[in-house]
């Protein structure tokens, strides 16, 4: 569960619509058929037929009704990931007269890509509903259908009202590892660089000079050599990670297309990069342009990385340039994990202009479909086409320097990652 | 959240799902009842035939829209397949067309075809009558109590249609369509009485 507040209840008061229920219309067609067959056939027992419904009718006339209700809807949490529970708990307030008359109903019509956990219809002044969010996103939970029945249940009052949205986050993939650029900035952290420091990694031994500590002298060497030898530890820095996220194309089927496995490997990858005690920002590449965030530290960073992605809003304008990212979007050294198709050759474009800038990068494949396979010969020239032009698009970006893994949405990103995250990513200039 | 809460969460009770079945086999059941009552003997006139088809045709529809009230419609697309269309229509036809109303006409139309039979008559409004409150409570997911606030009005009912029988049975004072229409007129004369009375009758008692 996301650390979240829950999500507020403002009160709606809503207007009721009141019509006859289909049990008063039914109860008079039966007591006017009753009187209609009486008089046509002069049986005085089909009057007596038609009395109860019309009796039950004519009780339930004239009753006052509620003119206004008060409906409070308040979800447990306002963030989801996807496929998590949650539950939206509502409670009715009648305004006026007759408030101790009426039953209530409540019935759920979920949005798109919500799904129900278990009914979606309840009775009484306060209901649970129970559901689950398919697909990230800023998604609507639903509208809410009220139906309230007077004492007689001979007239319904209906109001409807759309509940309040939740944001889906994409349920992250597993990564433990990270990849580690051989040179890294200096600023304290977690991984152990080149050069000696105050680490707690061993890295060498060396002659005693006068200032070293006395506790790290390496009694052992120093017998055997007969001088004072000290150890070397490595020193420990951390590093400026930036995902790019392409969310130019997005093929493939839902819920596993290249727009869901990019987002959930990028949640996936801050999160564990954050761990290691790195700065993490994103940028988002769309056709509207690129909206970014910058790299910082601390768990709450996933979210703001997350919510960055998710309010990206793709329109329809010219692609966007890294060159007009400041340089508090794209810090200089830092490791740049690319996670994309590979489709939109705007995007392979500015991945080549950011390798000659000097980036060190590391391209993840989202690409896990194919244009479909048909029979005609001209199809299958076109697929092979296809496959071709991609095949060289990776080619090239490999002789750049950038490397290319393909990960698949279903194993953990360790596994295409493990090349990479054994040891220290040089950046080849 | 406090006070009395019916969730919705989870498993629906085997219980619930089972009052919920009953009900409905319940209103079916009466519902053919009704129509057995009302069609036997056999009759071959006044569009007898018409009727009975318009009575079975009533309660069959009228069961399977109780039995597919909780089938959701198919979600909408830019681009439904035929089956898929198919079957949004025939739900909509099946909630959308009042068949219990054409149910209740036709077993009545069914019962003048046959020669008076007051008593036969009165019973059949007492199913009709219980037909109709067992759909509702079928429809609405309403337990039977939801019925108790209406239970002086249906016994004064329950009077007024053994009033009617009895009326029924009173030999006419002469042989001419004016007698039966003298009548006719005592028993809309006392369904009127009842309607004065019923204020008293209704009233809503402290403990409802």
């Amino acid at each position: 569960m996301i650390p979240n507040r829950p999500g507020s209840s403002a009160a709606t008061e809503l207007e009721l619509r009141w019509r006859s229920s289909r049990h008063a219309r039914r109860l008079l067609t039966l007591g006017l058929a009753g009187l209609f067959f009486a008089f046509l056939a002069r049986r005085p027992e089909f009057a007596g037929l038609a009395a109860p419904a019309l009796l039950l009718l004519a009780a339930g006339r004239g009753r006052r009704r509620p003119p206004r209700i008060t409906v409070r809807a308040k979800p447990t949490t306002r963030r989801a990931f996807e496929g998590e529970r949650l539950a939206v708990d509502v409670a009715l307030h009648i305004i006026g007269d007759g408030t101790g008359e009426s039953s209530v109903r409540w019935r759920l019509h979920p949005g798109l890509e919500i799904a129900p956990v278990g009914a979606t219809a309840a009775d009484g002044r306060q209901a649970r509903f129970v559901i689950t969010p398919e697909r990230w996103g800023r998604r609507q939970i639903g509208t809410l259908e009220v139906t309230l029945r007077d004492r007689w249940r001979l007239a319904e009052g209906h109001a409807s009202m759309a509940l309040p949205g939740i944001d889906c986050y994409p349920a992250p993939a597993r990564q433990r590892t990270t990849v580690v650029l051989r040179r890294l900035p200096n600023r304290l952290g977690e991984h152990p660089a080149r050069t000696s420091g105050e680490g707690i990694e061993f890295s060498g031994v060396r002659e005693y000079v006068p200032g070293d500590r006395q506790r790290s002298i390496n009694w052992a060497a120093s017998t055997r050599r007969g001088r004072l030898q000290v150890n070397t530890f490595a020193a420990e820095r951390s590093q400026d990670v930036v995902l790019l996220v392409d969310s130019t194309s997005d093929v493939g089927e839902p819920g596993s297309s290249a727009l869901d496995l990019a987002l959930r490997g990028a949640g996936a990858a801050a999160r564990a990069y954050l761990e290691a005690r790195d700065r993490v920002g994103v940028i988002t590449y769309q056709w509207g342009g690129a909206s970014w965030l910058a790299p910082a530290l601390g768990r709450r960073q996933v979210y703001r990385i997350i919510d960055s992605m998710l309010s990206s809003d793709a329109g329809y304008a010219r692609g966007a340039s890294f060159a007009r990212l400041p340089r508090a979007a794209l810090p200089p050294g830092a490791l740049v994990v690319v996670f994309s198709p590979l489709l939109d050759q705007r995007f392979v474009e500015a991945l080549r202009d950011m390798r000659e800038r000097g980036f060190s990068m590391l391209v993840v494949d989202v690409l896990n479909t194919e244009p479909p396979a048909r029979r005609r010969p001209e199809d299958r020239m076109a697929r092979r086409l296809w496959r071709m032009e991609q095949e060289a698009i990776r080619f090239s970006l490999r002789e750049l320097g950038v490397p290319i893994v393909h990960w698949d949405g279903e194993e953990s990103l360790d596994l295409p990652l493990a090349a990479h995250t054994r040891r220290p990513m040089a950046a080849r200039r | 959240m406090t006070g009395r809460l019916r969730a919705a969460v989870g498993v629906v009770s085997t219980r619930a799902v089972a009052g919920a079945v009953a009900m409905r086999v319940a209103a079916v059941l009466l519902g053919a009842g009704c129509l057995v009552w009302a069609a036997l003997p056999t009759v071959h006139r006044g569009y007898a035939g018409l009727a009975l088809t318009l009575a079975i045709a009533g309660v069959a529809a009228g069961g399977l829209r109780l039995a597919l009230a909780a089938v959701p419609v198919p979600s909408d697309s830019y681009w439904p397949s035929p089956g898929v269309r198919a079957w949004r229509t025939f739900l909509d036809v099946v909630r959308q067309v009042p068949w219990e109303e054409g149910a209740v006409i036709g077993i009545a139309w069914l019962e003048v075809q046959h020669p008076s039979r007051p008593w036969h008559t009165a019973v059949l409004g007492a199913g009709l009558i219980a037909y109709l409150l067992i759909v509702h409570l079928a429809e609405s997911d309403a337990p039977l109590a939801a019925l108790r606030p209406q239970a002086r009005v249906l016994g004064l009912g329950a009077a007024l249609l053994a009033l009617g029988a009895g009326a029924g049975m009173l030999p006419a004072a002469g042989p001419g369509a004016g007698s039966a229409l003298l009548r006719l007129v005592a028993a809309g004369a006392l369904i009127a009485a009842a309607g004065l009375v019923l204020p008293y009758v209704a009233r809503r008692r402290p403990q409802d």
